[in-house]
């Protein structure tokens, strides 16, 4: 018996049948304790009533998500989720481009500025936005104080309803842009040379050959920018949080932030649950549809 | 290569060491929560390194302090509750937090003979806010603190021709002064506002320093402010209308104050606003060290018309306890403690706040201080706050109906009956 | 004839691109200029107008006042502490994961591949909230193991890293065995090496990531003394006063010092490895 089962063991050992599944086993298995499990566990509670402090959940079958719908708070948030991404996703992505173009050319400091507008991108949001929340005091800040040295009208920033949202979108774009920027530069890398300098004997102007070879040959880079800045666009919560706190009067919250009001500070965890599943299923159905549109337009020379 | 992984594993190794050996036990310890930051000049209490030793002698134990930010102290308080893990023992809490932590079943109850003993030997008003009904009480009111009045910068008066020594007393006087008192530079921008408004940040903050607006002009938060359970909104009415007028009215057709002030006390003492209206301690505490040449006054704030019963807030922070604390014979014991009758004397001398001992406001050097003498004559008008389960609802309902209206996004109408909609629907749910 | 007209439209070009590259890389950095001055400038500096971009005189006081305020030493070791334990368990999962994955052919292998793949999709707040309730049955919340759970389940790692490894040809590794070396032999002292340079940018972005994250900290995180840096600097947080910017900008500063240094002398590094990443990506 014993030496028929070191028989089987030497062959799985051959096959190379144990050690596969050793060695993703930590990953597997933490994987679904510590990811999985909770993902359908949060679908799970999205039709639950939790009541955390009270040990205690109560079947409600869809009332959580048909609530969603009557919350004003809740779709306020939502659309000035969506504000957030139609503002930052293509200023940051153009003003990218832009630098990218320009830092691509090989002048003497081009590495230094590279790391230049790299670095609000490593930074912690947190110390940032304490930083801009400087900037943008409207009493004191740098901004209000530049804008009365030109004679300009200086501007309430955070303390307005009408523009702390776009208060945040101007900081999420500094930290994001040198990111785009690099992954710009390095998509520009592999356009050869020789398409350049084919164009430039035919006749082509710089903005012919821009719009002609850069663009279409940039596709790829351009989507993979274009879903990881919605992505995180749609999953902003750090500068909201230490910028605004969602205020003044929900004028600047965004689904995230309230997922958080709404589990950790109202203590509603099944209704957060099911803010959390209606987040997830935008970010698929958006990262499907640009990957979609992506490939159509995917050039080849 | 080798030499990196190595290195790599060994840090590792370290951390995941350090992991299990931090966290050793100690002697009973028992630990306190306060808010830490800015807005707790009451807290000023906790900074004391040596504040509960003599009762850590006593008793051979430790009191840790510990601070939390406010405005994530709740949160913090819930998550740890629900954690059932490193539960704090003692909570320095808003007392307008506590209903919703009632309605959670989350706090324990005084000891009975320590709270008879309490209710009997307190001033009027506190023993209101102790008092939950039929003796019970679930906190011990800290005092002092939270006195809302009105202050006002007494040579920005003179400046503006106004007598120094006397605070409006009407609502009608009061926009007459803010515009007074208010300043603008050649491009027509505010630079000192006649009264600073608090608009930003958690709706309850805003509530808490528009109250005596409401109060003044005869509406109230709920209609049975003492019971825990029912009752309805009662801000959506001529009452409220007129208190969320006043500001609307002199943000935008007076134009003598501005969003863009957003904390009036610091507004204040950096002589950027002429009047503020909020806890009196803060100012006085804050006065001497960052606007030391500051001559200020300070009364209650004005009454919607002439005779009418001036109103202020009342919003004590409390020491209270979770009911799933585990060393709770001996944290009630720390609570009584430090609430005695002579701590309460001693600390009132030291921080100069008003007693809550009927007895010790005979006591000298209190009843001397003018400070003081003035607290006095405002504490009979002073309102606690409802003691209904809801009260978070209603706050965060109100709160966000006044940011509405004075930023422009909602008519008065319209946000009042939002609010109130939203107000008795948390109302409900608490009743449940 | 023709060539100095040329030159001076490419001295006009080059001099437009200077500039719009200076203003881009001046606005970029000026609220770092500004956090460093504000730390340092006196309080009447502070709420100056016109705005002092030189101070009058510098001062420590605000950074005296930071760390009178807050441990920021203990914050410093408890960021340090959950970003290499994050960052050592997602390396060491995902390296014998990845090579698992690449080098092996066994049943059900595309479906756990895909499966720890989905992951990348779903976003971290979905999975916060249940995580949150989880651990709070366990007794996790407020202790480190809370603090590392998410990221124990990480698959970024693993994704970046086989990536690296598919590029190792088969031969080398079928050598080692040959010679007789175990495969956890192999996996460490042959393909490691190989691909240092992606396990070095794996390990930077996990680093980075754990260091800087600040909302898991914030729910999970109660006691002082597990603080991590971010959680502790948002304890400064008063951003209606005047007074108080300037032990905050000390505050951020000392929260933002280490990374930014180590980045003065690694950024063609990470500039490098990100840059991959994203072609990949």
């Amino acid at each position: 018996m014993v030496n028929q089962i070191k028989q089987w063991i030497q062959v799985a050992r051959r096959r190379h049948y144990i050690h596969p599944y050793l060695f993703i086993a930590p990953l597997v298995i933490s994987f679904t304790i510590f990811r999985l499990y909770p993902s359908f566990q949060t679908l799970r509670y999205s039709f639950y009533q939790v009541e955390l402090l009270k040990q205690k959940t109560t079947w409600i079958g869809m009332e959580n998500f048909l609530a969603l719908f009557e919350d004003e708070i809740f779709i306020r948030s939502f659309i000035n989720t969506l504000k957030y991404c139609l503002y930052m996703v293509p200023i940051s992505t153009v003003i990218g481009l832009v630098l990218a173009v320009f830092l691509n050319v090989k002048f003497r400091m081009s590495n230094f500025f590279k790391a230049i507008c790299f670095s609000p991108y490593i930074t912690s949001t947190v110390a940032a936005a304490m930083v801009w929340s400087w900037l943008y005091n409207p009493q004191f800040g740098l901004f209000n104080a530049v804008l009365k040295l030109l004679h300009l009208h200086p501007q309430s920033w955070l303390a307005s309803s009408r523009q702390a949202l776009m208060s945040v979108i101007i900081f999420s774009i500094w930290k994001i842009v040198g990111y785009n920027i690099i992954i710009f530069i390095a998509g520009l890398q592999t356009i050869p040379n020789v398409y350049y300098e084919a164009a430039t004997i035919d006749g082509a102007g710089p903005f012919t050959r821009f719009f002609r070879i850069t663009l279409p040959l940039l596709v790829p880079t351009t989507t993979f920018i274009l879903i990881y800045n919605t992505i995180l666009a749609f999953q902003v919560f750090d500068q909201v949080f230490v910028l605004t706190g969602g205020g003044p009067a929900h004028a600047s919250t965004v689904v995230v932030m309230e997922i958080y009001q709404q589990a950790f500070l109202k203590y509603r965890f099944g209704y957060a649950a099911a803010m959390a599943v209606v987040l997830f299923v935008c970010i698929l159905a958006i990262t499907i549809v640009q990957y979609v549109i992506s490939e159509r337009r995917e050039v080849v020379y | 290569m080798n030499k990196l992984f190595v290195v790599g594993k060994l840090l590792l190794t370290l951390a995941v060491v350090m992991v299990f050996t931090v966290g050793a036990a100690a002697t009973e310890t028992i630990v306190l929560w306060y808010p830490g930051g800015e807005i707790t000049s009451v807290a000023l209490l906790f900074h004391e390194k040596d504040l509960f030793s003599e009762f850590e002698v006593q008793n051979d134990c430790r009191v840790e302090l510990v601070a939390q930010d406010y405005d994530f102290m709740q949160q913090k308080i819930f998550t740890a509750l629900a954690s059932q893990k490193a539960v704090p023992d003692i909570l320095f809490i808003d007392q307008s937090w506590v209903p919703g932590f009632l309605k959670e079943d989350a706090l324990d109850q005084v000891p009975e003979v320590d709270a008879a003993a309490w209710l009997e030997a307190v001033d009027p008003v506190v023993k209101q806010a102790s008092d939950y009904g039929e003796g019970t009480m679930y906190c011990y009111p800290q005092y002092g603190a939270d006195i809302y009045g009105l202050t006002w910068n007494k040579d920005y008066f003179a400046e503006a021709g106004l007598d120094p020594e006397i605070a409006p007393q009407t609502w009608e006087e009061f926009r007459e002064y803010c515009v007074k008192t208010c300043k603008k530079d050649e491009a027509g921008n505010i630079i000192r506002v006649g009264y600073a408004i608090r608009h930003l940040g958690q709706p309850h903050g805003v509530v808490h320093k528009f109250l005596w607006a409401l109060w003044s002009a005869g509406a109230d938060l709920v209609t049975d402010p003492k019971a825990l359970r029912g009752g309805k909104a009662a801000f959506n009415n001529e009452g409220g209308r007129k208190a969320l007028q006043l500001v609307y009215d002199m943000l935008y057709t007076d134009k003598s104050t501005s969003l863009d002030f957003p904390d009036p006390r610091t507004a204040f003492l950096q002589g950027l606003a002429s009047m503020q209206i909020s806890e009196t301690i803060s100012i006085q505490t804050r006065q001497p060290t960052e606007a030391p040449n500051l001559k200020w006054g300070v009364a209650m704030p004005p009454v919607m018309e002439k005779g009418m019963t001036p109103a202020t807030n009342y919003n004590p922070w409390v020491y209270a306890v979770p009911r799933t604390a585990q060393h709770k014979d001996l944290t009630w014991k720390a609570i009584k403690w430090i609430n005695s009758k002579e701590k309460d004397y001693q600390f009132c001398v030291k921080y100069r706040m008003t007693p809550r001992y009927k007895e010790n406001w005979d006591r000298e050097p209190l009843v001397s201080d003018p400070y003081i003498v003035a607290l006095r004559a405002m504490i009979p008008y002073a309102h606690p706050y409802p003691n209904n389960l809801g009260l978070n609802g209603i706050m965060e309902a109100l709160g966000t109906a006044i940011q509405k209206v004075w930023h422009k996004e909602a008519s008065v109408d319209e946000a009042l009956n939002e609010a109130e909609r939203l107000a008795n629907k948390a109302i409900e749910e608490a009743a449940k | 004839m023709n060539r100095p007209v040329i030159s001076k439209i490419v001295y006009v070009r080059r001099t437009f691109l200077y500039l719009i590259i200076a203003m881009g890389g001046i606005l970029m950095i000026l609220p770092f200029y500004w956090m460093i001055i504000t730390s340092v400038s006196p309080v009447t500096d502070i709420v100056a107008f016109p705005p002092r971009w030189i101070p009058s005189h510098l001062t420590l006081e605000h950074y005296q006042a930071a760390f009178d305020s807050a441990p920021f030493g203990r914050y410093y070791l408890n960021s340090l502490i959950v970003a290499l334990g994050s960052m050592g368990v997602s390396v060491l999962f995902g390296l014998l994961a990845g090579y698992a994955f690449v080098v092996y052919r066994f049943p059900l292998r595309n479906f756990f591949f895909l499966l720890v793949l989905s992951t990348l999709m779903v976003p971290f707040q979905v999975t916060s909230v249940s995580l949150y309730i989880m651990l709070a049955q366990i007794g996790w919340v407020d202790t480190y193991w809370g603090i590392l759970a998410p990221n124990l389940g990480s698959a970024l790692g693993m994704f970046l890293i086989r990536q690296s490894i598919k590029s190792i040809p088969i031969d080398l590794i079928e050598a080692a065995r040959l010679d007789g070396a175990s495969e956890i032999r192999i996996v460490f002292t042959i393909v490691a090496p190989i691909i240092k340079t992606a396990l070095a940018t794996v390990t930077l972005i996990l680093f980075l990531g754990s260091w800087n994250d600040f909302l898991w900290p914030l729910i999970v995180i109660n006691s002082p003394d597990l603080r991590t840096i971010p959680l502790g600097l948002s304890l400064f947080k008063d951003p209606y006063g005047g007074m108080n910017y300037g032990p905050l900008m000390a505050a951020s500063v000392i929260a933002t010092f280490p990374m930014l240094i180590a980045y003065v002398f690694s950024q063609k590094y990470v500039i490098e490895g990100i840059a991959i990443t994203g072609l990949k990506g």
